[in-house]
């Protein structure tokens, strides 16, 4: 039996292009937190997730319902997505002269970042003292996630994060289940003594 | 179990996928270890308040972009990029600041007055505005007219009547230029 994304994507192939759109709303919210928590970056992550329903959108024709899974299909893509521009970031900085300068004048970007994540709505009432303290976890957990080793951070934001299964991940990072594991409860140790101050 | 081996079971332990035999042994250790079960009281915590992140909500120029995209890719535009969600909020953000977002008011209020003055009649009635076509000839003045016109607009009595020529003996190439303009004049006002 056919999920609910394989039956759009079925859907979609037939001709009918609403299903796309369908498949798009049901996922994009999903898609851009991950990228965002998996490159710290916002504005970058909706231009990634974009680019992830687009490149979706070209192979649709080659996609087998019922064969694979769409979510770990999309997730493949975005990762994919992800190492490429984290590896480009690295390029660029490697080579920018001025780069120590800019993060240091131009209102520090890293913060402004990490708040842009942090500053979503509370679900309490405004209480400013609460509020604040929440605002400060919230940013010591994004950035003790950005500080995580890439083979680490990636499996711990599909499992915490976009609530995966330990076989999803696996299939999404094409690794055996033993060392998803194992790389899951390695982060979170890794997480719990970042957030040490904090917790 | 020792320490190092009992923090390898904590995720297992805290998804409750531990087979009963290794949980007993983990229980054994942590009952025992009083640092183990700290440890395991902040892994518990911290998990969860990564957990309870709150979602981040994607912006109301997501889909509308990605659709622009996805119909360039439809009607087989390659390698041209729309205006990215990214550039969009870049855009913005720079009336953010109040220095841009000042001058940007200040740009606007400017060019709405003026357009107001200048279609009431507050800067130009209709007389100076046709003066003022007929004041700039150069954009004519490099068309040369053809012989028969020259000839008969050298003699002045052609275009009299129109009451544009009012002094023959000014030279050819300015009688062609007003000429131009009294015809230019006569179409405004529904004539020709
Ligand atoms: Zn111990």
């Amino acid at each position: 039996m056919l999920d609910l994304d394989d039956e759009l994507m079925e859907c979609y192939q037939k001709g009918d292009e609403g299903a796309f759109t369908l498949l798009v709303r049901r996922h994009q919210q999903p898609l851009i937190n991950f990228i965002a928590r998996f490159i710290n970056d916002r504005d970058t992550a909706e231009d990634l997730a974009q680019e992830t329903f687009i490149r979706i959108f070209k192979a649709a024709h080659r996609y087998k319902p019922g064969r694979a899974h769409f979510k770990t299909w999309m997730y493949h893509i975005a990762k994919n997505l992800c190492k490429n521009e984290i590896r480009n970031r690295e390029r660029r900085d490697k080579y920018k002269v001025d780069n120590v300068v800019d993060s240091g004048s131009d209102g520090n970007n890293q913060t402004e970042k990490i708040d842009l994540i942090a500053n979503a709505p509370a679900n309490s009432g405004f209480q400013p003292e609460v509020e604040l303290e929440r605002k400060e976890l919230r940013n010591a957990i994004q950035k003790s996630i950005a500080e995580l080793p890439e083979q680490y951070r990636l499996p711990l934001v599909l499992r915490d994060l976009q609530g995966l299964s330990y076989d999803e991940i696996s299939e999404v990072l094409e690794l055996r289940s033993g060392t998803t594991k194992s790389r899951i409860n390695r982060a979170r140790l890794m997480l719990k003594d970042k957030l040490k101050p904090f917790i | 179990m020792n320490c190092l081996q009992a923090e390898e079971y904590f995720s297992a332990h805290f998804e409750d996928a531990l087979d009963y035999e290794t949980l007993q042994r983990l229980g054994e250790h942590l009952t025992a270890c009083e640092t183990c079960q700290q440890e395991y009281a902040r892994f518990q915590e911290s998990v969860k308040v990564v957990q309870q992140l709150p979602q981040i909500e994607p912006s109301p120029y997501f889909m509308p972009t990605l659709l622009q995209r996805i119909a360039e890719e439809q009607r087989g535009i390659s390698g041209v990029k729309g205006i990215s969600t990214a550039d969009w909020r870049q855009l913005l953000d720079v009336f953010r600041r109040p220095i841009w977002a000042f001058s940007g008011i200040l740009a606007l209020i400017l060019a709405v007055t003026g357009t107001y003055l200048s279609q009431d009649g507050f800067l130009f009635d209709r007389d100076s505005r046709s003066a003022a076509v007929t004041s700039e000839p150069e954009q004519i003045r490099v068309v040369t007219p053809p012989v028969e016109i020259r000839r008969t607009v050298g003699n002045g009595s052609q275009f009299r009547p129109g009451g544009v020529l009012s002094t023959p003996a000014r030279p050819l190439q300015q009688h062609y230029v007003l000429k131009q303009v009294s015809y230019a004049n006569a179409s405004t006002g529904g004539g020709l």
